[in-house]
């Protein structure tokens, strides 16, 4: 099925991509930077050499390396060069969610936040919008749609990709970052079934459509879906072991796309942030024993034990709350955020706490032993400026690094062609001006998939809106 | 307008109330509070057993989480923390039988049944009001669904735990509940579209009259009968040796309803005139189900005795009324003639934040309707635990029940009442003493962490030596990571 869904995505994109790929043919497929500084991650780092990238894929590295004579120089001085990095939970290329659409929490009787932008439904469903795990990510991808623009300028070249809108969101795909044709650019599709505790796609109590229009539900939702899957599950495995006098079941497709995750081959990824989010999605899993990370998990230090004892991997959003955003969710009154506070009041002391211990995180897990690798928050302007705060703040340079590279390429099972630089891989690139932990270094260029790619200076774009995730009337 | 939900104008009123009052418990740490040694022993107070009477100058044991000694001059055990209470009162912990606290959402009002949709899955154990709650001597819960359908959530029974994990919040053993809804809140009939505020308008829902609700759970327990009998034929084929059966697809709506059924799910049904009341009683009756309590039910006075013989619990207000048209008919001693004709009758609170005044309510039913202390207090204790099932544990103070119980520093029906300390399962969750110590310590984090901020916000990136990488310091890290 996966082949089909992809074969039509390249009829749909085909009309696009005749321009770009034509216009490629006489651009230069080999290129050398030299003298840069040179963190391979694989190896220790050489203060001085050249890579050569040849038909988009790290062709030579090393102090003594020579540019070839057909190679485009590019001159690495003052220039450091990291494998490229990873957002491992975006949802680039999708239609930016309304603000907040992230949102679980509300005060009472209300339902999440404001709707998201609605993804197509799938064909033949017997689910909802929203409830439909079939989605492919890749089907809706749209590299255009947002722009690659602000992820480069965070240096990402990789990422885990999905709708964010909609409760079971489909599989993610995994992609380079370059425009181009969504088949080329896709490295792994069906990765992960992404999950959300947000409204359906049909927006539910008061959005014009129907069940579930509150997180109560949501979360029933999702557990009946998982239920239905079992029941089908059986089914089938009756009916194939003695089909006859036995109806035949209904094929459906919906279903039929949970029993990977049932079967533990396929992770659901649960957008989480708050300890109470997080806690709903790992005791989801476990009544279902489905493997299960957590992408956001802003408050993950509050549970490690459970997290250390579920073998939970956390997706770890670089996205801190910022003073006045809207982080930590809600109105702050005891009536559902309807009296609020005066201007006037001090911010609540845990809004503050959030805020000042978000940088300390990642250090918190990696000492406790939890799992984790890092994803943007769709925030690319302050991403690697808090990836900074979180290494003043104790987290290793060196962990931090490899929770940018070679983490994430091991989690979604391609370490074998990208997260470090060694030759034969996928020549993808991370060219920082200085060290990326010195203060206010830049990313200059990057390479994706060998292809150069230069940031413009100064880049005011990205920021999809602050990190929505922890909801709550308080 | 008028289609808001009940508590939500009741909020609004209780915002009048108590707003002055209103502590800022964000600013009160999780950590501080005051360990007690597993035995406590209270000196010398009236004690307000509610069940047993009034005791002046008596003692009250706790160890191990539970009431272990009444009486007077009581040595205290070795260990023991020694609190001397002259003066003061010690009653149980209150019990608030209809809350919205703590829950993330209050409504899946999509469907006329939403019987699947579970409050314990949107609770919220760091919800303020869950502080004030404490402070103003009440330590259970009962955290219902909405009432915007017909067939509404599930409920959740909690003891309030400040600063505990959810699971630790859960009151062990309480039975399981259901919210059911009669009347207006569900009909939404006097809009075309039902304007929620805050979100887009959106069409009315069936049922829009009180004949479509009747019809609602007519139609609903039919289903489950169904559902059940699918069930049990096939646990009765599996049971006599059957092999290769598949299970019967779970339903998690009819799940619940089968559970009523069976007597295992309490029925807590929001009602306001008689005529409802009686058409889900009669309803009670055809499909052999117990309704647990009315909830509201503010025309009870009118069917007390219909209501007695259905040995249905009654849990209303003490002097709310008029604030919609199914609520007209209401009067204060509401309480007091259904308790005279020996319905057991509680006092809720029907909102996330006003189960701090409960003794205030449970004081207006000797204003109206001159109920005696105990009754008066039984409306908010003992009563309410009936209705849910856990009064072999709590509301009253008994050997062997837990030790919830609450001392103030006047007489609990006062209004100058106030609440010096409330244990929890023997424990201290609030104690005014440690709360004011309490605030001075937040101050101090504050500008600590301000101060702290403002560091992190001017670090530059300090470069502390190039990532080092490959050998084997890397593999550890790795392990660890």
């Amino acid at each position: 099925m996966a082949l089909s869904l992809r074969l039509a995505g390249a009829v749909a994109v085909g009309a696009i991509c005749a321009a770009p790929l034509a216009a490629q043919r006489n651009t230069p497929t080999t290129y050398a930077i030299t003298n840069a500084r040179l963190v391979p991650v694989s190896g220790p780092t050489i203060e001085k050499g050249t890579i050569v990238v040849r038909g988009g894929l790290i062709a030579a590295i090393g102090a003594a390396v020579t540019a070839p004579a057909d190679a485009q120089i590019v001159d690495g001085t003052g220039l450091t060069v990291y494998p490229g990095f990873f957002d491992s939970y975006t949802a680039l290329g999708y239609p930016a969610p309304a603000a907040g659409g992230a949102a679980a929490g509300g005060g009472r009787g209300a339902a999440a936040a404001a709707p998201a932008a609605r993804p197509a439904g799938a064909a033949n469903s017997n689910y909802g919008v929203g409830l439909q795990p079939e989605v492919q990510a890749v089907d809706g991808l749209d590299p255009d749609a947002t722009g690659f623009d602000a992820a480069h300028g965070a240096g990402i070249t990789t990422a885990l990709t999905s709708s964010a809108s909609g409760i079971y969101r489909g599989q993610s795909a995994l992609i380079n970052l370059r425009i181009a044709n969504v088949n080329a650019i896709l490295l792994r599709s069906g990765l992960t079934q992404n999950v959300g505790f947000t409204r359906g796609g049909g927006g539910g109590f008061g959005g014009g459509g129907g069940y579930p229009g509150s997180l109560m539900g949501v979360i029933t939702s999702i557990r009946q879906e998982l239920y239905d899957a079992q029941h089908y599950r059986d089914v089938k495995a009756a009916y194939d072991k003695n089909p006859r006098g036995m109806q035949r079941p209904e094929f459906d497709p919906s279903l039929e796309a949970l029993l990977p995750v049932l079967a533990r081959t396929q992770s659901v990824v649960m957008q989480a942030n708050s300890e109470r989010e997080i806690l709903r999605a790992l005791d989801i899993a476990k009544e279902f024993n489905i493997r299960m990370m957590i992408a956001g998990g802003a408050e993950a230090g509050k549970v490690i034990d459970r997290l250390k004892a579920d073998d939970v991997t956390v997706l770890l959003s670089l996205n801190f709350p910022e003073k006045g955003g809207a982080a930590g969710g809600g109105g702050r009154g005891g009536f559902g955020g309807r009296g609020g506070g005066s201007p006037d009041d001090p911010e609540p002391l845990a809004q503050l706490r959030a805020r000042v211990e978000a940088p300390k995180l990642a250090n918190t897990l990696a000492a406790a032993g939890v799992k984790f690798v890092f994803e943007s928050g769709n925030n690319y302007t302050g991403m690697l400026n808090n990836l900074r705060k979180a290494t003043n703040a104790g987290l290793p340079q060196e962990l931090a690094l490899k929770a940018m590279t070679t983490q994430p390429a091991e989690l979604f099972g391609v370490a074998d062609r990208l997260g470090t630089i060694e030759v034969g891989k996928i020549a993808n690139l991370t060219i920082t001006k200085g060290d990326l932990f010195d203060g206010a270094t830049k990313v200059a260029q990057l390479f994706v998939d060998g292809e150069p790619i230069i940031i413009p200076t100064p880049a005011a774009t990205g920021n999809g809106g602050g990190r929505g995730g922890n909801g709550g009337g308080q | 307008m008028n289609a808001k939900p009940c508590f939500e104008r009741i909020a609004l009123l209780a915002v009048l109330l108590v707003g002055a009052t209103t502590a800022a418990p964000a600013q009160v740490r999780r950590a501080t509070i005051t360990p007690v040694g597993p035995i406590t022993l209270i000196k010398n107070a009236t004690i307000l057993t509610v069940t047993k009477g009034t005791l002046p100058n008596s003692d009250l044991l706790l160890r191990d989480g539970k009431i272990a000694q009444i009486g007077k001059n009581l040595s205290a055990p070795s260990g023991a923390t020694v609190i001397d209470a002259t003066g003061k009162y010690v009653m149980p912990g209150i019990i608030d039988p209809h809350s919205h606290m703590m829950s993330d959402a209050t409504n899946e009002g999509t469907l006329s049944v939403t019987s699947m949709a579970r409050i314990q899955d949107v609770l919220n154990p760091t919800a303020p009001n869950i502080y004030r709650a404490i402070a103003g001597g009440t330590t259970t819960l009962n955290v219902l669904h909405g009432s915007a359908n017909t067939i509404g959530g599930q409920n959740a029974v909690v003891k309030l735990k400040w600063g505990r994990p959810l699971s630790e919040m859960m009151f062990p053993g309480a039975p399981p509940g259901i919210k059911f809804a009669l009347g207006e809140n569900v009909t939404q009939k006097n809009n075309a579209t039902v304007i929620v505020q805050g979100q887009p308008a959106r069409a009315r829902r069936y049922p829009t009259t009180r004949m479509g609700q009747e019809e609602v759970i007519r139609d609903a327990f039919t289903r489950a009968l169904d559902y059940k009998a699918e069930w049990d034929s096939y646990n009765a084929q599996t049971a006599k040796g059957v092999k290769g059966l598949v299970a019967p697809r779970r339903d998690l709506e009819l799940d619940p309803l089968v559970e009523v059924l069976e007597g295992k799910r309490l029925v807590h049904a929001h009602s306001y005139r008689a005529d409802e009341m009686l058409m889900l009683l009669e309803l009670s009756d055809e499909f052999h189900f117990h309704v647990a309590t009315l909830q509201h039910a503010l025309e009870a006075y009118k069917i007390s005795s219909e209501i007695a013989k259905h040995g249905v619990g009654v849990s209303t207000f003490a002097d709310m009324w008029g604030y919609k048209i199914e609520a007209y008919d209401a009067i204060p001693y509401n309480a007091a003639i259904n308790m005279r004709h020996g319905i057991v009758t509680s006092i809720n609170s029907d909102d996330d934040g006003r189960a701090r005044r409960l003794n205030v309510d449970a004081a207006k039913l000797q204003r109206y309707g001159g109920l005696t202390d105990d009754e008066a207090l039984s409306t908010i204790t003992i009563n309410g635990a009936k209705q849910l099932g856990i009064d072999k544990k709590v509301g009253s103070i008994e050997v062997g029940k837990d030790a919830d119980v609450v001392i103030w520093d006047n007489h609990p029906l006062s209004v100058y009442a106030n609440v010096e300390t409330t244990f929890i399962d023997g424990e201290i969750f609030f104690d005014k003493k440690q709360d004011l110590a309490n605030r001075e310590a937040a101050a101090k984090e504050r500008a600590a962490l301000e101060q702290e901020e403002a560091a992190q916000n001017t670090k530059p990136g300090s470069r502390t030596g190039a990532p080092a990488a490959g050998g084997t310091t890397n593999d550890q890290q790795q392990e660890k990571n």
